[in-house]
Parts: C-alpha cells; sequence; structure tokens
C-alpha cells in the first residue's frame, strides 16, 4: 500500500525514455514509532514558541510594577498554565535527550586546529551541563540560594 | 523572498542550534520554579516577591539570561514549525510558512529585547 | 528439508500497459537460509518472467537492489526471508519515479550526486615528480567512513525531505561530498560548502536520523550531513573575514 509524495521528488532533469510512475511512500511510513518520534520532535516546536511568548509576558508584568507582577503570578496558578507548564517540561526533557543523542556526532573532526572531544565525553558533558545549569537557575529562581 | 531565506539559512540554523542547546537547558530550571514551583506551591512564594524578582532579573546576569531564555526558544520553535510544515508536504506552501514564522520569532525577540531593558 | 509457502505482494507497473502501479501476489515455496533476493529470483525464473527487478552482487556492495521490504528500505540481498512473517510486501524503493515493476529511475540520484563535485579538487594539480600526496592514518579516519557508501539510496527513501524536497541534495551526496571536504587532499571546501548552501542546502536536512538507521553499510550519513552544516557555517563565516582571490 502506498501514499503520494511531492511529485517531483528525485526527479532527474530531463525526462526518461520511457513514462514514469511518480514516486510513492509506504502508507504507513508517518505512523512507525521512530517517524513518529522524528515528528514529535519538529512538534515541540509549537510548544517552545508557547513558552517563549509566556516567558515574555512574565518579564514584561516583571517590568510594569507590583501590581502586574502579582496578577501574574495568580494567574500562574491557573489549571490551564500549570498542565501546558507540564506539557512544556515533558518537551523539554523529550527535546534535550533526542538532541543530546544526536548532537556528539555532528562534530566534524576538525575546525581548522580544533579538534571536538570523543564522543561519549561530549555526551557526558551535555548531559553535565545540563543538570548543572538546571541546578543553578533552580537554585537561584527557588531562592536557596541568593 | 525565497532566495532571502536561502541567503539566511545560516543564521537562522546557529540560532535555532542554540535554541535548542541553550534554550533547553536554561528552560528547565525556568519551567520548575516559575511554572510549576511557585504557582503549584511547592517552592516558597518569598522566592518571587515583586522585589526579590526585579532584583534579579535587573542585575546584569539576569538580564542576560533572561534574554537568552526568551530569543532562543522562539527561534528553535519557529524553524521546526515550518519543518513540520514540509513534513507534511508543504513545499508550496513552505516560503509563506517560513516568513510567517521567522517574522514571528523575529518581532517576539524584539519585544523580549525591549521587556528585558524596561526592567 | 521442510518446505514453507511464502505469499509476497509485489508492486507491478508496466508502462505501456498500467495506467497506475498495482499489486501481483505469488506464492513461493521458500527455503530457510534464503534472502529476499533469492525469493524474487525464484519468482522471475519459475512463476512470472515478467518481473523486473535490479541486482547483482548478492553481496550487499553493489547497491543495485534496495526496494521497500514490508514498508522498509532494505538491501534485499542481505534480509534473511526469516526475519519476515509468512505475507511479505515488497515494493520500489520510495520517493523514487518508478520505471517498471521494482526498478526505479536512478538519474536523478546521479545528477545530485555529480553535483557535489565528488573529486579531489585542487587549485595546483601536484606535479608528478612531487610523488604521491602524504596523508597519516588520522587524517585518513576523518573522512574514511564516509567513503563506504554503495549508493544503494535507500537512505534517499527514508528521508522525510526527500519525500517533500525535490531540490534537497539528500543524505547520500551530501555525505559524498561531505567526505571530500574531510579529505586532506583536497582543496575545493570552498567551492563545495557554497553548492551545500545553495539551492539543494543542506540546512534543509531536519536531523530525522532516518538515513542512518537503514544504511546497511554504517556510513551514517546523518552525522555527515550534520557535521556538513557545521562546515558550512565556518565557511560562511570566515568569508566575512577573509578575502578569496578569484577562486
Amino acid at each position: 500500500m502506498a501514499r503520494p509524495v511531492n511529485p517531483h521528488a528525485m526527479t532527474p532533469s530531463r525526462p526518461g525514455r520511457t513514462r514514469t510512475a511518480p514516486p510513492q511512500a509506504p502508507s504507513g511510513w508517518y505512523t512507525q514509532p521512530r517517524m513518529l518520534k522524528y515528528l514529535l520532535f519538529d512538534a515541540t516546536g509549537i510548544v517552545y514558541l508557547l513558552v517563549g511568548f509566556v516567558a515574555l509576558r512574565v518579564v514584561w508584568a516583571l517590568g510594569s510594577g507590583d501590581a502586574a507582577w502579582a496578577e501574574l503570578l495568580r494567574q500562574l496558578q491557573n489549571p490551564l498554565y500549570i498542565a501546558f507548564h507540564v506539557l512544556a517540561l515533558v518537551s523539554v526533557v523529550f527535546v534535550a535527550v533526542r538532541f543530546f543523542s544526536l548532537f556528539p556526532k555532528s562534530q566534524p573532526a576538525h575546525i581548522g586546529p580544533a579538534k571536538p572531544p570523543p564522543q561519549p565525553l561530549i555526551l557526558a558533558g551535555l548531559y553535565a551541563a545540563w543538570i548543572g545549569v538546571t541546578l543553578v537557575v533552580t537554585a537561584v529562581l527557588a531562592g536557596w540560594v541568593l | 523572498m525565497k532566495h532571502l531565506l536561502l541567503k539566511l539559512e545560516p543564521v537562522i540554523w546557529l540560532l535555532f542550534g542554540q535554541g535548542i542547546l541553550i534554550g533547553t537547558m536554561l528552560l528547565t530550571g525556568w519551567i520548575l520554579v516559575v511554572g510549576l514551583g511557585v504557582p503549584l506551591g511547592i517552592v516558597s512564594p518569598d522566592a518571587l516577591t515583586f522585589a526579590r524578582a526585579h532584583d534579579l532579573a535587573s542585575s546584569l546576569l539576569g538580564r542576560l539570561f533572561l534574554l537568552a531564555l526568551l530569543v532562543l526558544p522562539l527561534w528553535k520553535g519557529a524553524h521546526h514549525v515550518r519543518s513540520l510544515s514540509i513534513d507534511y508536504g508543504g513545499l508550496g506552501r513552505d516560503t509563506a510558512v517560513a516568513t510567517v514564522m521567522y517574522l514571528i520569532a523575529a518581532v517576539g525577540s524584539l519585544l523580549a529585547i525591549i521587556a528585558v531593558v524596561r526592567l | 528439508m521442510s518446505e514453507q509457502k511464502k505469499t509476497f505482494v509485489v508492486t507491478r507497473f508496466d508502462p505501456d500497459k498500467d495506467q497506475a502501479p498495482r499489486q501481483q501476489t505469488y506464492e513461493v515455496p521458500v527455503q530457510p537460509d534464503w534472502k529476499v533476493l533469492d525469493a524474487l529470483n525464484y519468482i522471475k525464473d519459475e512463476i512470472d518472467g515478467s518481473l523486473s527487478h535490479r541486482w547483482s552482487c548478492r553481496m550487499a556492495v553493489c547497491g543495485s537492489c534496495g526496494m521497500m521490504v514490508d514498508g522498509k528500505p532494505s538491501l534485499t540481498c542481505k534480509d534473511a526471508l526469516s526475519d519476515y512473517g509468512d505475507k511479505v510486501e515488497i515494493a520500489p524503493l520510495a520517493n523514487f519515479p518508478i520505471v517498471r515493476d521494482l526498478v526505479v529511475e536512478l538519474e536523478g540520484f546521479l545528477e545530485k550526486l555529480k553535483s557535489v563535485k565528488p573529486y579531489i579538487l585542487r587549485a595546483k594539480e601536484r606535479a608528478l615528480e612531487e610523488g604521491t600526496h602524504r596523508q597519516s592514518p588520522e587524517q585518513l579516519e576523518e573522512f574514511k567512513q564516509f567513503s563506504y557508501c554503495i549508493n544503494c539510496m535507500l537512505c534517499y527513501s527514508a528521508c522525510p525531505v526527500v519525500a517533500n524536497e525535490p531540490e534537497f541534495i539528500g543524505p547520500a551526496a551530501i555525505a559524498l561530498g561531505h567526505r571530500y571536504n574531510m579529505d586532506s587532499r583536497d582543496e575545493g571546501q570552498h567551492e563545495r560548502n557554497e553548492i551545500f548552501r545553495g539551492e539543494g542546502t543542506v540546512f534543509s536536512c531536519s536531523y530525522a536520523n532516518e538515513c542512518s538507521e537503514v544504511c546497511p553499510k554504517h556510513v551514517d550519513p546523518a552525522a555527515a550531513v550534520n557535521q556538513a552544516k557545521f562546515n558550512a557555517v565556518i565557511d560562511w563565516l570566515t568569508g566575512f573575514v577573509t578575502t578569496r582571490g578569484g577562486k
């Protein structure tokens, strides 16, 4: 079973000597698990956009004075906002895990004279940085330090 | 427009890449505290009183942190929404979608700069 | 020897007779050690001589026998039939125009390969008296993996960007261009990086990683493409800083 793809996919600049059937892909292509994970990865873009604009609202309120800030904090308690931030957290973790697994092999063997560290080290470094930064940000924002 | 988008791709890719890398790292703590911790009462509300929050945010480090937090995820988001559109057979509408998405990211970035400066 | 039968649902297309591709079913007695290709050859030899399919080396080095088996791109000479169930679907490689039955149009792929200038480019050819280029094992390691591509095109069938963006250069071709960019003997990086930022732009790759998942030779084209993005950006940035002499 097949589904159509872009009708010009992999088509040469000059037609061949016989009539060809248009390119196709298997019908279950977009629903196999690995492909779904990839599409989900792209879909987190929507969440990132929204998180960015919510954060913008937060900072804007902070710059608008005491009353605006109190009002914003109150709004953040709305169950819809909470649910959104849970989704955002899940998205961020999903993105991090997938991206970290793909990042080490995407470093070229050298850029000028500089060489990247071995791939397992890059992976460990990414996770260490993520945990470290998260701890610091959490501690500062939550008032445990500073 | 298509040619302009092609010329800008290296820049967009850099912003998008940092949106994933730096943006994700910064967002985790932010969501944990500002999005969930304080609103759910897990973190004491004293952490984000106006006085404390404004002090933290208006420091140099605070402004830089917020600038990165506000700007970078927008570019990751815009680029991936454009990718998603192409994944679903959207080549025909790609120039339009890309222009709209990157404009949204650009406008958001501009607003972010204003928001951080006016703190 | 026990005789097992499997059912094969094979895509057929004769441009002189068929409006569109159709499917035809064959019952094949299979041996336990067969690859998918053996079943296809049995169909052609014993059941239906009109079936057209490409194959050559029978040992996963020529890249001719790529097809969709049960919806996944695979080399039919490499995949064991015992890995599949009693009903096996065989279709031509996804994302390629279909010439006939299981044979796809290759020319588009060859054009993309040519477009990345897959040969050593030097400003000035080395004189014979100077002898051969010297290259250390470390320098070889930097691109060796990407030279193992057998041009089987499975990665093009797996790639969602190839399916949606006809201009995209594609995994194997970018990996090949990157192979030359990373070759210490080559001096054509700037030229190739301009091609990589052009119409078929490497930045169209959305890092689905499907190409590397299906590659039978472990070339890891996804790594090549994303390394190429990095190099293309560095090349673009340094273009602002340095001036190039009339290349």
